[in-house]
């Protein structure tokens, strides 16, 4: 099977692609920071003792969990207008979505990191007169930022990668742009080719950086 | 002076009743040693000390204040964090394991302390910290990180952060039992040196021989409650106690 590879038609549209990817960083950064946000508060108020918040905080993060993300996300662009009456654009419907699908993810993650800081590292803060909020701002979510990292940084991965989902709503992200231009060009191979690659060189440095860094704390603290 | 006064504390975890009852006042200068068996109460009883533990009854006093919670009319009621905190420096803790924050050098483990809680300026609380760290011998570790250093030098920085909170009494709950033998004199010795200089200090210990060296009364707890108390001479000696003397005879070797 012979195809005829054509990448000079990707390259007259390199400026719109670039602006998909810029969007596509953008809108993965902004949900980045929301949902590590209310990940954390989700994690907090998921360890405080006050009645009912615990197992109404755990509920809604299985709950969100077990929801396909483009399922949230068509069924709040689509569904929740009719429901409430309010039509929220595209682009904020998707940080929206995204964030609380991905808060699930982040808040389990924030809980393992803060349960698994020994308790001794604790007391001793406490010993030496630190305040609640001394010994959590001070000791603990240092600690837990250390060992959570890896699981931090692939979960900002999996968002960047699930932005491609906004294309659903009509959000021109890299993907959507990527298929618009297909659709005129006739060259899908060609454009999910350089799509992929543009995913790729986005990606694979931020892992590497997430990696030195990791291996350079380990090697300061715990050798 | 009386500095420490226990007053008939209690603590129960659910149905188990952990501490039955304990009085003990302890004066300033007093080196106090509490021996006994494996679940005799010993760690909650210094944990219910500084209030890390709040005793189910009975109250703790330092310096005639009561510790962790007070009294308004007849009831009591907690202390606010910040009251709490103040408290909790004056009777600084040396654990078992160390606990050395495993983030921060040596010299900012013992920083901490003076600058997160007493609020002393950074210069000054770095001059504070060296100097406690000299006292241990460890001067020149200020900037190796806790995995850096040997059980007995990480033991010796726990000593010094106690050190730095400039307290009124330390709390040692087997500070070597978790040493391997060669490394444990070294922390005796500093521990010996503190007693010396007239630091008040209450530890927990299965080091017979330091026990007997070192405290001015010895404090022999079995089951929740005080079941011997006196000097050297007495617990390790005169006592007609024969739970002492057995408990005794079986460490003592
Ligand atoms: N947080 C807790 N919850 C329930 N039980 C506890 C708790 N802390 C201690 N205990 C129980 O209280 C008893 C006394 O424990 P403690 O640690 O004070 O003993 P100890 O004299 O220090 O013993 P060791 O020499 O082994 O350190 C034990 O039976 C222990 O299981
Ligand atoms: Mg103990």
């Amino acid at each position: 099977m012979e195809y005829d590879w054509n990448f000079a038609i990707v390259w007259d549209y390199r400026a719109v692609l670039l602006r998909g990817l810029l969007y596509t960083v953008m809108l993965a950064a902004i949900t980045i920071v929301t949902s590590m946000i209310l990940g954390l508060v989700l994690a907090l108020l998921r360890g405080s003792k006050v009645p009912f918040v615990y197992p109404v905080i755990s509920t809604m993060i299985s709950v969100v969990r077990a929801v396909p993300v483009l399922v949230l996300l068509v069924w709040m662009y689509y569904c929740l207008p009719i429901i409430t009456g309010l039509k929220l654009e595209g682009f904020t419907t998707v940080v929206i979505a995204l964030s609380i699908y991905s808060s699930a993810f982040f808040a389990e993650i924030f809980r393992g990191g803060i349960q698994s800081i020994d308790r001794g590292h604790i007391e001793a803060a406490q010993s030496v007169g630190m305040t609640r909020g001394q010994v959590f701002q001070r000791i603990v979510a240092p600690l837990a930022f250390q060992r959570i990292f890896p699981p931090l940084v692939n979960q900002c991965i999996l968002v960047l990668k699930n932005t491609t989902l906004a294309g659903y709503v009509a959000v021109p992200e890299l993907l959507y742009l990527g298929q618009q231009i297909s659709v005129r060009t006739f060259r899908p191979l060609e454009l999910l080719t350089v799509v992929a690659v543009l995913f790729v060189v986005t990606i694979v440095p931020l892992t590497l950086a997430a990696e030195y860094f990791e291996k350079k704390y380990r090697e300061k603290y715990f050798r | 002076m009386t500095l420490l006064a226990i007053r008939d504390v209690h603590k129960s975890y659910g149905a188990l009743e952990v501490l039955k009852g304990i009085d003990l006042t302890v004066e300033a200068g007093e080196i106090v040693g509490f021996i006994g068996a494996s679940g005799s109460g010993k760690s909650t009883l210094l944990r219910c000390i500084n209030h890390m533990e709040a005793p189910t009854r009975g109250e703790v006093l330092l310096e005639g204040e009561t510790v962790g919670v007070k009294k308004v009319g007849d009831r009591h009621v907690p202390r606010s964090s910040a009251e709490l905190s103040q408290q909790r420096r004056k009777m600084a803790m040396v654990f078992q394991h160390f606990n050395l924050w495993p983030h921060k050098t040596a010299l900012e483990n013992v920083m901490e302390g003076p600058v997160v809680v007493q609020k002393i300026e950074r210069e000054k609380a770095r001059a504070k910290a060296l100097a406690a760290l000299a006292r241990v011998g460890l001067a020149d570790k200020a900037d190796s990180y806790p995995s850096r250093l040997s059980g007995g030098q990480q033991q010796r920085v726990g000593i010094a952060r106690a050190l730095a909170l400039e307290p009124q009494i330390i709390l040692f709950d087997e500070p070597t039992s978790a040493l391997d033998p060669e490394l444990v004199n070294e922390v005796l010795a500093v521990i010996q040196g503190l007693a010396n200089d007239g630091m008040t200090l209450i530890i927990v210990t299965h080091e017979m021989r330091f026990a007997r060296d070192v405290c001015d009364r010895v404090v022999f707890l079995d089951k929740g409650r005080i079941a011997d108390i006196g000097p050297p001479s007495h617990i390790f000696g005169a006592t007609a106690n024969a739970r002492t003397q057995e408990f005794v005879r079986n460490y003592y070797g």
